[in-house]
């Protein structure tokens, strides 16, 4: 299929290189041997950090996921298993790298577990492999380990298992791939999974419990069961004790003023409302936040997302329709996919369910405002009209309720849409703020309302009215249209008139211009000269091809043959009485040079860049008008019968 | 006034700059430019028509695009030392790559563009594999020679990437329309696998390959993929006018799998972008889906009207919204008719003929999978 060429863009492609990845044999637990992984763990680790993980804090998320993985599984075999997770900072008196100790009571591991986990490591050399991996409970706890060599040269795992056969285990590994297992001397009590990090020198920050705290709470804010930090004798909660948005109060203004908190929490924002969120479809729920100021650039909002309860993201995208840049939000999905980096969702069917849902709740907010309280729809609107006016033109039923609501810029001051069709039976509109500036001024003057279309989705909007309103009427604007709503001429002026009309055609017809007069006002303005969008892309053609070399000269040639569009054309105001003298003018070169100098100066008041051949013109004309002047002022020159140069232009 | 139109050029600047590529932001960089120009502001001038090319290009305005190119061209060979050339040789790609697609260009304009890329190319030391893939597509597409077109599709592939190549995400995508071309379903579906997978992407893929590869996976009998690739693309496509073509393969398809209803929704809403399309060659596609559906529409024979919001442009616009399906389809194939002539006669083979003619081959492949 015949396509285009492209540019080069955010290339994405997986990182070379592999590492020779196979675990040894088992050997069998109890023997206590060092083993050593057949594998470069230096590499996997450095593919983690570079490639898989945005900071080394992540090791929190990755022991708070497997965590979670392993308290979920066991709540599989005792349902009223509640779950702890306990995080315990030991910090050395000698001032020696401290030790943090993580522990779960979720499942624990078996013997065999312990030895795929180990597997797991051993071939989890390449990115897309490790991704697999995660896929399955053991999969990931390994990969979430590994992760913890980011911040620290060595690891000690005590694990007991909720199934085995209430031996633990213990599994001792260094960053350079060295590792021993055994059964431990010291046995837990209860099935679940101890891990002792003694904190690397270099990341003993990482290990504050500042950033512990911080991290914690980032992470693991949301999980279903308490997260407890010890620091010393200082115990604390890490948890919120459950989402925020699903907790009950005492009444909607209670509701209200948490949400903001946690939204101003969250985002460090004081946002004005709140909106409940909920799709059954990836099962999400959260809370939507509008924004105080209307965002800087129409960039997409970055939200926070949780999955499953963890924090899977801060900056997640593609949540939400596109229009709805007028909200930061909070959720949590159960059943939606992450991508490989984990830092966003999958964009499948069920996320653009979600998406859809998500999407009909802010939806029904901006409805239920407009029904309930319209002023503080205007408001909004005054605020994210964008958002607003992006779900219009995408939802007509939406639209029908809130297009009388919008602003318009006119010719005649601001005003709703709704006040001017009171005003108005027809809705009249420019497109470009270049075609606004042409008709404003003249059209103002003749009373016509006319709507600066220029702005994001305006035109749009309105094109689609009659569309959705019965019985509306809607046009676009040019200055080519100004010259039906101006006062035709008189027989008799008719007549006068008709030598400027001869020449002026012949005048103009080289630069594709007709020529009309009329009788408009303000009558200061000797002249309009319009042109509509082909015409204008005309002149620009005309332009490029006066700059450009021969090759792309004649290939434009081609381009401006195929343009099709009217004819631009100069009016001429009988109002004005320059215009006048000029109709009386004899003289037909004077006449000639006039005109020619009223079509240049149409041209730059209304910012029509000139062509080399109206360049010239200028150049040419201004001389002529400076000789013409020159040769009547002395007193009576012998060309003078009365032409225009003794009072016309000045 | 003289003294802030500076301000406002910028103000016009600034607020295209927090736009994609769109028609409205065409449209202020193009204001902006003609305030540069009235003001003689050479270096301004340059500088946003820079911006105005890759608006334009991605945002469906493909002669605009050419236009400014020329102009930035000129002053660029006027004083190579005040607007470097790199930029916009990336620039020059786009424009070569689609000149084709404008029949009112002669044959001898199209090669001098092609001869004269490669020169520009080789001074900067590039190396060939950009500009084969340009002659490799226009000879495809203009109908030329098979023999001709496969030598340059083997040269293309066999030519080693440079720093003025295209990425790897768009030379894939650009390789699936070859195998589509030739018919190798199952190879354009392999090759395709890491766009699918999202492991090679960039801003227009996989948008553009997810209509190239419905019918495909059509003739491949996969529809619920199909199905699926429809919903994605189309969503991703449906507000960027530089999508037409694409647009042309959704509603082709669901010609094809008898979504009657959903394709007259999608032909309303787009019928508008094929009336004044720069690139006549994206008019043509989309025309020839629309004809293909409604002689579905008739060929269903259950209604001669159909009630349609179509823009007020059209020719035969109606403000009652009821057309006679007879007379709009043949209005699509009278257009679509009109540019194959045009283009067949500038390119002297019958390329475009054939595709028109492909129509009556698809009306036998019809295979009903209702998308409701």
């Amino acid at each position: 299929m015949p396509r285009r060429p492209r540019r080069r863009n955010l290339e994405k492609y997986p990182p070379g290189g592999s590492f020779p990845a196979r675990a040894v044999p088992w050997a069998n637990v109890g023997t206590a041997v060092d083993h050593r992984f057949q594998v470069s763990l230096r590499g996997v680790i450095d593919l983690l950090s570079h490639h898989l993980y945005s900071s080394p804090g992540v090791y929190l998320r990755e022991l708070l996921q497997n965590a979670t993985d392993a308290i979920r599984a066991r709540q599989h075999l005792e349902p009223e298993h509640k779950g702890t997770v306990r995080l315990e900072l030991v910090e050395k008196q000698d001032g020696g790298p401290p030790t943090l100790v993580f522990s779960d009571d979720g499942v624990g591991l078996t013997e065999e577990e312990i030895h795929r986990f180990l597997a797991t490591i051993g071939e989890s050399s390449k990115r897309e492999a490790l991704e697999d991996r995660r896929k399955d409970f053991i999969g990931q706890f390994g990969i979430g380990l590994l992760s913890c060599f980011m911040v620290c040269d060595e690891l000690l795992l005590v694990t007991r298992s909720a199934r085995g056969d209430g031996r633990t285990l213990e599994w001792r590994g260094r960053h350079d791939g060295t590792y021993a297992v055994q059964v431990s001397e010291h046995p837990l009590e209860r099935p679940g999974t101890q891990v002792f990090l003694v904190a690397r020198a270099d990341m003993v920050e990482w290990f504050a419990p500042e950033r512990l705290r911080q991290l914690g709470r980032h992470y693991g804010g949301l999980l279903p069961f308490p997260i407890q930090l010890t620091v010393g004798t200082e115990r604390e909660r890490l948890d919120l004790d459950g989402a925020p948005w699903r907790r009950d109060y005492e009444s909607a203004g209670e509701r209200r003023k948490a949400m903001l908190e946690y939204g101003r929490e969250v985002f460090e924002t004081d946002f004005i409302d709140c909106i409940p969120l909920r799709s059954q479809a990836g099962d999400v729920d959260g809370v939507a936040f509008v924004l105080p100021a209307s965002p800087h650039f129409n960039a997409k909002q970055k939200h926070r997302v949780y999955l499953k309860h963890m924090l899977l993201s801060e900056s997640a995208e593609n949540l939400l329709p596109e229009w709805a840049f007028f909200v930061k939000c909070v959720v949590n999905a159960n059943a939606l996919r992450p991508t490989a980096s984990r830092e966003s969702f999958y964009e499948d069917s069920a996320l653009s369910q979600a998406r859809e849902a998500l999407g009909h709740g802010l939806r029904k907010y901006l409805v239920d405002l407009a029904h309930e309280d319209p002023r503080a729809l205007q408001r909004l609107i005054g605020l994210h009209g964008l958002s607003i006016k992006a779900l219009a033109l995408d939802d007509d039923d939406f639209y029908r309720l809130v297009i009388g609501w919008l602003p318009f810029e006119t010719s005649l001051g601001v005003t709703t849409l709704a006040e001017y069709r009171r005003a108005y039976p027809v809705v009249r509109f420019t497109a470009t703020l270049d075609g606004f500036r042409q008709v404003a001024r003249v059209a103002g003057a003749q009373g016509l309302c006319i709507i600066n279309a220029a702005y994001t989705h305006d035109a749009a909007l309105l094109e689609k009215l009659p569309h959705v309103v019965e019985g509306a009427q809607v046009e676009p604007f040019s200055a080519a249209d100004l010259p039906q709503s101006f006062e035709e001429l008189s027989m008799d002026e008719r007549d006068a008139v008709f030598p400027l009309l001869r020449t002026a055609e012949q005048v103009l017809a080289p630069f594709h211009c007709g020529v009309v007069v009329k009788k408009f006002f303000p009558a200061e303005v000797p002249t309009l000269y319009s042109a509509d969008e082909e015409g204008a892309f005309r002149r620009d053609a005309e332009r490029a091809r006066d700059e450009s070399d021969d090759l792309y000269a004649s290939v434009l040639e081609g381009v401006m043959a195929a343009a099709g569009g009217e004819p631009a054309q100069l009016c001429f105001n009988l109002h004005n009485p320059v215009v006048r003298r000029l109709a009386a003018v004899t003289d037909r070169t004077m006449m000639k040079l006039s005109v020619e100098m009223l079509y240049v100066q149409a041209l730059l008041l209304g910012q029509h860049p000139l062509n080399a051949q109206e360049m010239t013109l200028l150049n040419q004309g201004l001389l002529g008008l400076i000789s013409a002047q020159l040769g009547t002022g002395g007193s009576g020159g012998p060309e003078s019968d009365g032409g225009v140069g003794s009072g016309g232009l000045h | 006034m003289a003294g802030d139109w500076r301000e406002e050029a910028q103000a016009l600047w600034d607020r295209a700059g927090k736009q994609k590529s769109s028609e409205s932001k065409v449209k202020l960089l193009e204001e902006a430019v003609r305030m540069a120009d009235s003001h003689g502001d050479v270096d301004l001038g340059y500088q946003l028509r820079d911006d105005l090319i890759d608006a334009a290009t991605f945002g469906g305005y493909p002669d605009k695009a050419l236009v400014a190119f020329a102009w930035c061209r000129g002053q660029q060979k006027k004083d190579p030392e005040r607007f470097e050339p790199e930029g916009l040789l990336w620039k020059q790609k786009w424009v070569v790559g689609r000149i084709k697609e404008f029949p009112h260009i002669s044959r001898k304009q199209i090669t001098d563009a092609l001869d004269d890329i490669e020169q520009c190319f080789t001074k900067v030391d590039a190396g060939k594999r950009s500009v084969l893939k340009l002659r490799y597509q226009t000879a495809r597409d203009m109908g030329d020679d098979a023999a001709e077109v496969d030598r340059l599709w083997a040269a293309w592939l066999a030519t080693p990437r440079d720093h003025l190549t295209d990425c790897r995400a768009c030379e894939l995508d650009d390789e699936l329309d070859h195998h589509v071309e030739t018919g190798e379903w199952e190879q354009a579906l392999r090759k395709a696998k890491p766009i699918l997978e999202g492991r090679v992407r960039c801003a227009e893929i996989p948008h553009l390959t997810l209509g190239t590869l419905l019918y495909p996976l059509f003739k491949l009998g996969e529809l619920e993929r199909a199905a699926e690739m429809h919903r994605r693309g189309y969503s991703l496509t449906s507000k960027n006018r530089d999508f037409l073509a694409t647009m042309g393969d959704h509603l082709e398809f669901l010609a094809l799998t008898g979504n009657l209803a959903r394709g007259l929704a999608l032909l309303e809403k787009h019928l508008e972008w094929t009336l004044d399309h720069g690139s006549f060659n994206d008019r043509f596609i989309f025309l020839v889906a629309a004809t293909f559906l409604l002689e579905r529409v008739k060929a269903a024979g259950d209604r001669d009207v159909v009630s349609l919001r179509l823009t007020k442009a059209f020719p035969e616009h109606r403000a009652d919204g009821g057309y006679e399906v007879k007379a709009l389809h043949a209005w699509m194939l009278k257009q679509a008719k009109d540019i194959a002539t045009r283009f067949d006669t500038r390119n002297g083979t019958d390329r475009y003929a054939r595709r028109l003619a492909r129509i009556q081959r698809l009306a036998e492949e019809v295979r009903e999978f209702p998308l409701d």
